[in-house]
């Protein structure tokens, strides 16, 4: 219902936008470009990876109905390479219980903030569902009914509906460094940071949402995206290669989640991201 | 308004198109003679990208209503291109014929993906009640 509600709201700035010839005044249909505009940056974006889209589409069809930008891979290489270009706000796996899952708890290690469904023809096996649990996966099941999957798939895309809101620019005169992700990457600034012996709070802002980076003496003490924390949260911003960072001087944290050395984070981190490029190359 | 069918067709031509170019730029590397190695893999790909167009290719082209006009020269393609080696082992006249019929399957796809394409943007400035209301209160044609 909700869906449906949005997708109205849309499709009545859509319907507005294109009635230029009916009168409307040049600023109002600035106005309406512009909300069209807005309306059609927030759409959900899902990568899907099924290695039979034709046949094997029952979930894919589900999908057509939905007010969302989906895109089809037929291989786990591909998906990830996708990943890596695009900003996709959930993965959805097809397949098999558990070759699917092994997929997708590899996509975890590489992809930590990423969500991730499995799609699968038959119920989940108690362990599959297990290290689903672990790795924060989300496991759908085609053994519903059609319109039961339906519901369960559009509950799920709900639930990655976010509102979009774009970041807040500007400079603050607190910031005593300000810069764009895509000149300087996240690895290059911390390690800036860290051998200058800096204190501080680094506030990362991509598409991904916003992420927060604290150090202390040159060191790591806590990093916080959403709701990861720690190491994972550093992996995360890792990867990001657009969006701008802020570095505010002296902004201690009282929480320490990270607690290993930079250089052993960024030797790990930077390991990691060559794994995800291997595995985009398989 | 959103149109699922339409977009089941779009989604199924896309997955065939993009095929259609894998295809295409393996034939490619196997015509370049300045590219003197084919690896295994390359085969591998080759292999499972024709596989992929010979289960599907009947199936989406009747789907899309274009299976009269193109299912031959599809079928010509594919089997032609039996291997990266076996492109790079075609006589010069097998080699035109190859690239003249991949063009035609290559550019129905396109012209047809164009057409579902302005479809789709035609349905989203239109709202459900719309888009019935303007059927059920259309003028039909009037016969010449």
């Amino acid at each position: 219902m909700w869906l449906h509600r949005r997708t109205l709201r849309r499709r009545w700035c859509a319907g507005r936008g294109g009635s230029d010839s009916l009168g409307n005044t040049p600023q109002a249909s600035f106005l309406l470009s512009w909300l069209l505009q807005h309306f059609e940056a927030v759409e959900t974006r899902v990568l899907i990876l099924n290695a039979d889209p034709v046949f094997q589409d029952r979930a894919l069809a589900v999908f057509d109905g939905l007010d969302l930008e989906t895109e089809v891979v037929r291989t786990f290489p591909e998906a990830i390479v996708s990943l890596l270009a695009e900003n996709f706000d959930a993965f959805v796996i097809e397949g098999q219980p558990a070759a699917a899952m092994e997929q997708a708890t590899n996509a975890r290690q590489h992809f930590p903030s990423l969500r991730i469904v499995c799609l699968s023809a038959q119920a989940h096996p108690h362990d599959v569902a297990l290290v689903g649990e672990q790795q924060k996966i989300e496991l759908i099941s085609y053994a519903w009914t059609t319109r039961g999957l339906r519901r369960r798939i559009e509950r799920f895309v709900r639930s990655i509906e976010t509102p979009g809101a774009p970041s807040a620019e500007g400079v603050d005169p607190c910031h005593s460094l300000v810069g764009n992700l895509n000149q300087f990457s996240a690895a290059e600034i911390l390690q800036m940071s860290c051998l200058s012996q800096r204190s501080g709070r680094f506030t990362f802002k991509s598409g991904r949402g916003n992420s927060e980076i604290y150090l202390q003496h040159g060191s790591v003490r806590h990093a916080v995206f959403g709701s990861l924390e720690g190491e994972s949260a550093v992996a995360e911003v890792f990867r990001w290669r657009q969006g701008r960072f802020y570095f505010e001087e002296g902004v201690i944290s009282q929480v320490q989640t990270v607690d290993r050395p930079w250089a052993h984070l960024l030797i790990d981190n930077l390991q990691k991201l060559d794994e995800t490029l291997e595995l985009a190359s398989v | 308004m959103k149109s699922r069918e339409l977009e089941t067709k779009l989604r199924l031509l896309t997955l065939q198109l993009e095929n259609w170019k894998k295809l295409h730029d393996l034939i490619t590397y196997g015509l370049d003679k300045a590219k003197p190695i084919i690896s295994s893999e390359q085969e591998r790909h080759f292999t499972e990208i024709r596989a992929n167009l010979l289960q599907e290719t009947e199936y989406v082209l009747r789907q899309l209503n274009i299976l009269d006009g193109l299912s031959g020269k599809a079928m010509n393609v594919l089997q032609r291109a039996s291997s990266v080696r076996g492109v790079r082992d075609l006589t010069g006249e097998d080699v035109r014929r190859l690239e003249m019929e991949w063009n035609a399957v290559f550019t129905k796809l396109g012209v047809v993906q164009g057409q579902f394409k302005a479809q789709r943007k035609q349905l989203a400035g239109q709202t459900a009640i719309s888009y019935h209301l303007g059927r059920l209160f259309r003028r039909p044609a009037v016969a010449a």
